[in-house]
């Protein structure tokens, strides 16, 4: 069986590079679109104190715990035939399990991002409002001295997008050469009894996983230097 | 002294009683089927009747007909309860089972949109029907999972040397039927279905063709052979296999479904 | 004139601030002694507009011009003489003038350092020559030495007492070093859990304290010094 996997992971087995191929698409999109949403969502409850923030707070942490089959299915039944946004015929492609990963991704991004603003703007805002900064400039400085954490939180989301399968089963729906990406091809091959592609699929995964947590701890321990030095 | 001899006593008397159940030697079946026989309810129909008759215990999992099949190559089912000939006479070719025993019988359906595009309502097999949706470039969703609707479906194909695989009207979920059939009402598609969970699932797609002869679906069951697991509970196998030849169990699976749907959805073979 | 009328300030349900009335005369320095949580950082929080009090007034500030460091400065992680610079709405002479504020509280040989990399002394003062890079009417400072190591406390309290000779700002500044408030304030208030316990000239609150709290404080701290 290992020289079946090793065979798939390094010949060239044109259905396993395409499901990489689409589930690479899928989840930079995913995590982009998600980066554009969520930090600026948590950079603003991050830096200011505003009326209504505890319930803002409230409601993210509720979606940042959000079962994907949850987001799956609302994301399914509004894109449906049937659905509000059924004229679109956006059910069953890439760009609908973008939909439902962004659903997933954006409040988890936002949650992380606020959590970094908020150990940086006390003192940033008590700053500021010392030497008469404020406003657009003050929040762009903020935003600034975050950024390197920040990237920890794409990439997070990153990961998290890449192992996502019950909500990308149920809108993408598996279908070959289309919408089928790593997870669901898991699923689907194990299903079958075809335990070597299972496992090379599972492979990849975990290459990913490694080198995404590897560039997560090399970020970090390079801030907590400078932090400390 | 009397309470250590009554001690004594209830202890024989625990062991005895344990012996005697023990009657069938190993009581657990474990039987190995796809999902569209679990999803078709007839399982849990039959299994407490089986268990009442004979004693034995039935342990019942499901998984795709693929999967179904490696539980008997890896030793983890006694009885394999599945409807795909060719995969059943390689695992036979294999010496993991003695013989293959067809038992039950229903037919495949060919399911799509109602105002029905391709023509498929009217013809004769479903090798024509196959035939019109390729002409008219209609959509069709194949179950892609290596089950014995896909093998079925597969069949069809091959009969009228259309190679689907790769055409802009051929989509491949990789699910069971019930995900493929809501991929299917969704995009307005064809597809080919069990006539058990085509009725079983909620959906907009109407009935188009059935009963033709090349849309039977023959189940079969086969014992794992001892001789490949030696500790396989082949008596237990057996007891199932003779089972399904009473009249009690022929007459339950003629008359399952025809409440609820009004027809059978299993018919007895012989 | 900066004056305060009933001001209270609530964390939780908690009073930590309760002050009926206080004034501060323009031009004059003034020294906030006390215990750690006796007030003197959320009283310049509330002169420098950052915490809200619950209740009360400050009047006097409108249209002032409020200098104010806090008690830990953010050091930003781009260059010293970035983050001093950053004052200055970026003039085309703000890099000089940025430099000599640098050079003034002895920080020249790391303007091209990065803020985030300085010790807590070394950020202090920059925070510092970046608040007075600019004039103000007003000069509020939180403990604006307490990581400064002793060789530079007399630079800084020089440079402190230049500027406010310079602008004729109105300098209040809050002390973990009663003996800093002797050296720089004109006058000294001594806070403890909350209130304004006394309030006087200098020497003569330092050397003939009337209320029996302030002559514990100064006893202790006369005790360990």
């Amino acid at each position: 069986m290992i020289k079946q996997v090793l065979e798939l992971l390094f010949g060239a087995d044109p259905e396993l590079r395409q499901i990489i191929g689409v589930t690479l698409r899928m989840s930079v999109m995913s995590t982009l679109i998600s980066a554009l949403i969520g930090i600026p969502w948590g950079v603003a409850m991050g830096a200011n104190q505003f009326k209504g923030k505890a319930i803002v707070s409230r409601i993210t942490n509720t979606l940042m715990g959000l079962p994907p089959v949850v987001a799956g299915l609302i994301v399914f039944l509004i894109l449906s035939r049937s659905g509000p946004l059924g004229k679109l015929s956006l059910l069953y492609s890439v760009p609908a399990m973008v939909i439902a990963q962004v659903v997933l991704i954006s409040p988890i991004i936002a949650g992380m991002t606020a959590n970094i603003v908020s150990l940086r703007a006390p003192s940033i805002n008590e700053t500021c409002a010392g030497i008469g900064i404020s406003g657009w400039k003050r929040l762009w400085l903020t935003i600034k001295e975050c950024r390197i954490p920040f990237v920890t939180t794409v990439l997070a989301g990153f990961g998290r997008s890449i192992a996502e399968v019950g909500a990308v089963q149920m809108v993408g729906g598996n279908i070959q050469f289309k919408t089928r990406v790593m997870t669901t091809a898991i699923m689907m091959q194990t299903n079958m009894g075809h335990f070597e592609m299972a496992v090379a699929l599972g492979v990849v995964l975990l290459i990913i996983s490694f080198i995404i947590n590897s560039l997560v701890h090399r970020i970090q321990e390079q801030t907590q230097r400078d932090r400390t030095a | 002294m009397k309470r250590f001899t009554l001690l004594v006593v209830c202890v024989g008397l625990l062991f005895t009683a344990a012996a005697c159940k023990q009657e069938p030697v190993n009581k657990v079946v474990q039987m190995s089927t796809t999902t569209s026989v679990n999803d078709s309810g007839l399982m849990a129909y039959l299994q407490p009747v089986f268990e009442k008759d004979t004693g034995y215990t039935l342990e019942i999992t499901s998984a795709g007909t693929g999967a179904a099949i490696e539980k008997g190559r890896t030793g983890d089912a006694d009885i394999l309860l599945v409807h795909s000939k060719s995969q059943e006479e390689a695992f036979i070719g294999e010496g993991f089972g003695e013989t293959r025993i067809p038992f039950m019988y229903n037919f495949f359906v060919i399911v799509g949109p109602a105002d029905d595009p391709a023509g498929v309502a009217g013809k004769a097999t479903a090798a024509e029907a196959f035939q019109a949706i390729a002409d008219s470039g209609s959509l069709f969703i194949s179950r892609g999972d290596d089950s014995g609707t896909h093998t079925k479906e597969k069949a069809i194909w091959a009969s009228i040397n259309v190679d689907p695989v790769g055409q802009a009207w051929y989509e491949s979920t990789g699910s069971g039927m019930g995900a493929t059939l809501t991929v299917a009402d969704e995009k307005q598609a064809y597809t080919i279905s069990d006539k058990a969970t085509f009725l079983a699932h909620d959906n907009s797609l109407a009935l188009l063709l059935e009963e033709t002869d090349d849309m039977k679906n023959t189940y079969s069951v086969i014992a794992i052979s001892p001789k490949r697991f030696a500790d396989t509970n082949a008596a237990g196998a057996q007891a199932f296999i003779d089972w399904l030849k009473t009249d009690t169990a022929r007459k339950m699976i003629a008359e399952y479904g025809v409440a609820e749907y009004g027809e059978p959805l299993f018919f007895n073979l012989n | 004139m900066i004056v305060l009328r009933n001001v209270v300030q609530q964390y939780g349900g908690r009073v930590v601030l309760e002050i009926p009335e206080l004034h501060f005369v323009p031009g004059r320095r003034y020294g906030l002694i006390g215990e750690n949580g006796s007030g003197k950082t959320t009283l310049i929080r509330m002169l420098a507009g950052t915490s809200k009090p619950t209740s009360g007034r400050i009047e006097g500030l409108e249209g002032k011009k409020v200098g104010y460091l806090p008690q830990s400065p953010y050091a930003f992680s781009f260059s010293v003489l970035e983050n001093v610079a950053l004052a200055l709405d970026g003039g085309r002479d703000a890099k000089e003038i940025a430099r000599k504020a640098l050079v003034v509280v002895g920080m020249e040989s790391l303007m091209e350092a990065r803020g985030d990399r300085l010790s807590g002394g070394e950020a202090q003062r920059m925070a510092l020559a970046r608040v007075l890079v600019r004039s103000y009417n007003v000069l509020l400072l939180d403990e604006p030495t307490s990581s400064t190591d002793v060789r530079s406390m007399d630079l800084i309290e020089n440079t402190l007492k230049e500027y406010v000779q310079k602008t004729q700002c109105t300098l209040i500044f809050s002390t973990h070093a009663p003996a800093q408030a002797l050296r720089l304030a004109d006058e000294v208030l001594y806070l403890e859990k909350g209130r304004l316990v006394e309030q006087g000239p200098a020497q003569a609150l330092f050397h003939s304290p009337q209320d029996e709290r302030t002559q514990a404080f100064l006893r202790h701290w006369s005790l360990n010094s």
